[in-house]
């Protein structure tokens, strides 16, 4: 087991190598200066021009791509040139918040969507799978952007049952912190229970039509012990897989529900930082986005045996 | 259903979040530091606004009144300044305020580790050179500089240098890292949540500098009339509005799409003001094709101010021709004559100077809170009936602010923050393009009219010049100049007063019902 993680997380230090490189190239080829960014309006070029030269950015691309590689091996992200805040505390600052979110909405996502699949899938053709797979579709098809602003109004300041901006962390103040949370939790939880109740359903349908299948069924057993002993366990795998991926997506950046909702989590820094030019703080925040990426489908990869006994770590 | 709603609200209410009442005020970003003067924008600059003060401070006017000092005396040769300090001020840890500590300041903000915005304007390599601070006694400092100038103390005043705002040397920890800012405002520093929002609170020892009972620009009454100001980071504009009309916040700028909405809003009111910003088209006079003057003449008389600023500004806006704001002691008649839109000349000076449907590209940003796009919309329509070939680009705002730099542009719609001084104004467009590929209008004349204006401090004298720029302007054509930026701001219909001032937050003398 221990062999397998150290092989999956030696494969992922190329696909690491290559979004490093490829972020701090395609940043710098972006039109728009950090150094005038900053100093604004007033600056003589003189001054923008000894800027750059203080953040380094006067060097080559390669010279300043060593240095910052360089840094990164003694764990030193480099500073936000707008802030002056270390990259690595405020990068994982933010990535907690928006954790916090995503964890939650894809918990109650699965919880919801998984059992709602795998019925539709069993109840194939009539009313139920009907009305659960239109749901499914309309809920998919639906920006989370315009959700969020839709719930936002309504139960925000329609009915008044939540703050309509702000955030507090749940580590402050939990009661406070799930208030504030209710309304981003629900519409990623929403959008992303139309993707897996039509996976869920949908492997689940396959796996229904395997033949031992139909032989649990000849041997007499219940339909609920075929569904959830027999059919649920193998249908399962794919939707798992696709949790995973879904996961790893949503921690890369959920920053139109930050804006709508004015979090200030990872994707919202990550655009801020992107007007701004914030280089250092671009390439920590997709750096993390990166990890976190590989992170979770390793573990996905871990966990899967557990639910689809052919499969092993090995 | 009405039971599950009714049920709802109760639960919601029970589990609710005790708010403290203060002004929410929202801002489309965090600030970049809080330390004045140094790395900052104008979001930073509306927070550092409210926490320090300098001896000095604009009025509604554009005109420059003490504000720490009590007095300012210039010597007959216009080389010293005198500045005497009111003997009620109190920085927020309690410490009466010195001469000595106006010179420590000082010599903070010139030493080149603290990076001040504003020390090449000092230092003789832009406009004023000091040569000397002295305190002479506890109240009194002098200031010395080389060569008269007429804004000397105006450039002192300004946002982008942190207002040269003194802060007690408290406000630096012993090892030179600064801490926060321990200032002289009518508020002081609290909280600082990252990405979240700045929250400072009312100081209760705070003394207004002589006035009316009224506000005025920097000086004038300064009464903080609320407990607390929190200046809350939402950048997204739907959040805003939702924001404004639940109550959540107090005031927040809104953008132009939103008069008609609020207008006759239950719970907001709208305030809109002038400020002395500027909305312009930049024009490159080193392009191939508008090097000619007949070309730059013809679009500007293809364009219907008139039409062209109601449309872009929701009716909130008015034609100003000028570099000089219309609330400015020097906006004389001189300054309101403009360029009339004439399309059969604008065709004749075209096929005069030799255009054969080159084309001209403008270049805009989306950006909400400025008219740049529909700015650039309507002038390419109004362009296009005199047979200008004219295109828009549109450029996120840092690769505009980046072919501004460079030179790498043929018009831009451009917004300029608000200046309050002309010469100051002047500044940002006018130089020679050589040393500053930025500038729009590298004119000898126009040169020599900004420095002159730069040095003369006879108001009336100051009048001839600026009269004579923009004559000259007109006749030269290096940009035309659409109208003065407005804030437009929602509130709620329980805040009382004005909370923005040149497109800055601005509090104080502002109540909140309860």
């Amino acid at each position: 087991m221990l062999k397998f993680i150290l092989s999956r997380m030696l494969m992922a230090v190329p696909t690491i190598v290559i979004v490093a490189i490829t972020v701090f190239t395609l940043i710098r080829l972006i039109p728009g200066d950090p150094a005038a960014l900053m100093l604004g309006d007033l600056a003589e070029p003189q001054q923008v021009a000894a800027l750059r030269s203080s953040l380094g950015l006067d060097q080559s691309i390669p010279v300043q791509f060593m240095i910052w590689a360089g840094n990164l091996f003694s764990g030193d992200f480099g500073k936000s040139i707008v802030t002056g805040e270390p990259v690595l505390h405020l990068v994982l600052s933010r990535f907690a918040i928006s954790a916090q979110i995503v964890v939650l909405a894809v918990f109650i996502a699965s919880l919801v969507a998984v059992p709602a699949g795998v019925i539709a899938a069993w109840k194939q053709n009539s009313l139920t799978d009907l009305a659960l797979v239109g749901t499914a579709t309309v809920l998919l098809s639906i920006p989370t952007f315009w959700l969020g602003l839709l719930l936002l109004l309504f139960f925000g300041l329609k009915l008044g049952w939540v703050p309509v901006l702000g955030y507090v962390s749940v580590t402050t103040d939990w009661k406070a912190g799930l208030i504030y949370m209710a309304l981003p939790v629900a519409t990623l939880f929403i959008h992303e229970m139309g993707v897996l109740i039509r996976m869920a359903r949908a492997s689940t349908l396959e796996v229904l039509r395997l033949d031992y299948i139909t032989h649990a069924r000849a041997k007499g057993l219940s339909e609920q012990a075929v569904l959830w002993r027999h059919a649920f366990k193998n249908a399962f795998g794919p939707t798992w897989t696709m949790i995973g991926l879904i996961l790893g997506n949503l921690l890369g950046g959920i920053a139109v529900i930050e804006t709508v909702f004015s979090i200030p989590g990872l994707g919202r820094l990550l655009v801020d930082s992107i007007f701004q030019r914030d280089y250092p703080v671009i390439q920590g925040c997709l750096l993390l986005v990166a990890f976190a990426y590989v992170l979770v489908n390793l573990m996905v990869d871990l966990l899967y045996p557990l639910f689809d006994p052919r499969v092993t770590a090995e | 259903m009405k039971k599950i709603l009714l049920a709802g609200t109760i639960v919601m209410t029970a589990l609710g979040i005790a708010e403290a009442r203060e002004i929410n005020v929202a801002q489309s970003s965090d600030i970049r530091s809080n330390v004045p003067g140094v790395n900052r924008d104008g979001n930073t600059d509306s927070v550092i606004f409210h926490l320090v003060e300098g001896l000095v401070g604009y009025t509604e006017n554009g005109d420059v009144k003490p504000l720490l000092a009590e007095s300012v005396a210039v010597s007959e040769d216009g080389l010293t300044y005198t500045f005497k300090l009111r003997d009620n001020v109190k920085f927020h840890n309690g410490a009466a305020l010195t001469a000595e500590d106006v010179v420590w300041n000082w010599n903070r903000y010139m030493a080149e580790d603290t990076k001040w915005t504003c020390r090449a304007d000092f230092d003789g390599s832009r406009a004023v050179k000091v040569t000397g601070i002295e305190a002479t006694d506890v109240r009194t400092l002098t200031m010395k500089i080389t060569a008269p100038s007429a804004v000397f103390l105006g450039l002192m005043a300004r946002p982008e240098c942190g207002y040269t705002g003194i802060i007690s040397p408290k406000s630096i920890a012993a090892d030179g890292t600064f801490i926060a800012p321990i200032g002289t405002g009518p508020f002081k520093w609290g909280e600082w949540k990252r990405g979240e929002y700045v929250r400072l609170i009312k100081f209760d020892d705070y003394v207004s500098p002589p006035n009316d009972g009224k506000p005025d620009g920097m000086v004038g009454s300064k009464r903080p009339l609320v407990d607390g100001v929190k200046f809350s980071a939402i950048p997204d504009a739907s959040t805003v509005k939702a924001g404004l009309q639940s109550g959540a916040l107090d005031a927040a700028e809104v953008s132009a799409d939103l008069v008609a909405e609020f207008k006759d809003n239950a719970a907001v009111q709208l305030i809109m003001q002038r400020n002395n910003g500027k909305n312009l088209l930049y024009i490159q006079t080193r392009d191939p094709v508008l090097s000619k003057p007949g070309v730059r003449r013809a679009m500007a008389e293809a364009l219907d101010l008139d039409q062209l600023v109601a449309a872009v500004s929701n009716g909130t806006g008015a034609v100003n021709p000028s570099m000089v704001s219309m609330d400015s002691i020097y906006y004389s008649d001189v300054q309101k004559k403009k360029i009339t839109t004439d399309l059969e000349k604008a065709k004749a000076d075209l096929a005069e100077s030799g255009y054969n449907g080159e084309p001209i590209t403008i270049i805009a940003n989306k950006r909400g809170n400025v008219p740049s796009y529909p700015a650039a919309v309507v002038a390419q329509a109004m362009m296009q009936q005199v047979g200008l070939n004219v295109q828009i680009e549109v450029l996120d705002y840092a690769t505009q602010v980046d072919r501004r730099r460079s030179g790498k542009y043929q018009v831009i719609s451009q917004s300029v923050t608000p200046r309050l001084d002309p010469a100051l104004m002047y500044s940002f467009y006018v130089g020679s393009k050589d040393k500053n590929a930025s500038l729009m209008w590298d004119n000898p004349k126009a040169i020599e009219l900004m420095e002159s204006a730069y040095k003369e401090a006879d108001q009336s004298k100051r009048q001839a010049i600026f009269d004579q720029f923009h004559e000259l302007m007109l006749e030269d054509v290096p940009g035309i100049f659409l109208y003065d930026l407005i804030d437009i701001w929602g509130a709620s219909k329980k805040l009382h007063g004005t909370p923005v001032w040149q497109s800055n937050v601005r509090v104080w003398e502002v109540s909140l019902d309860n």
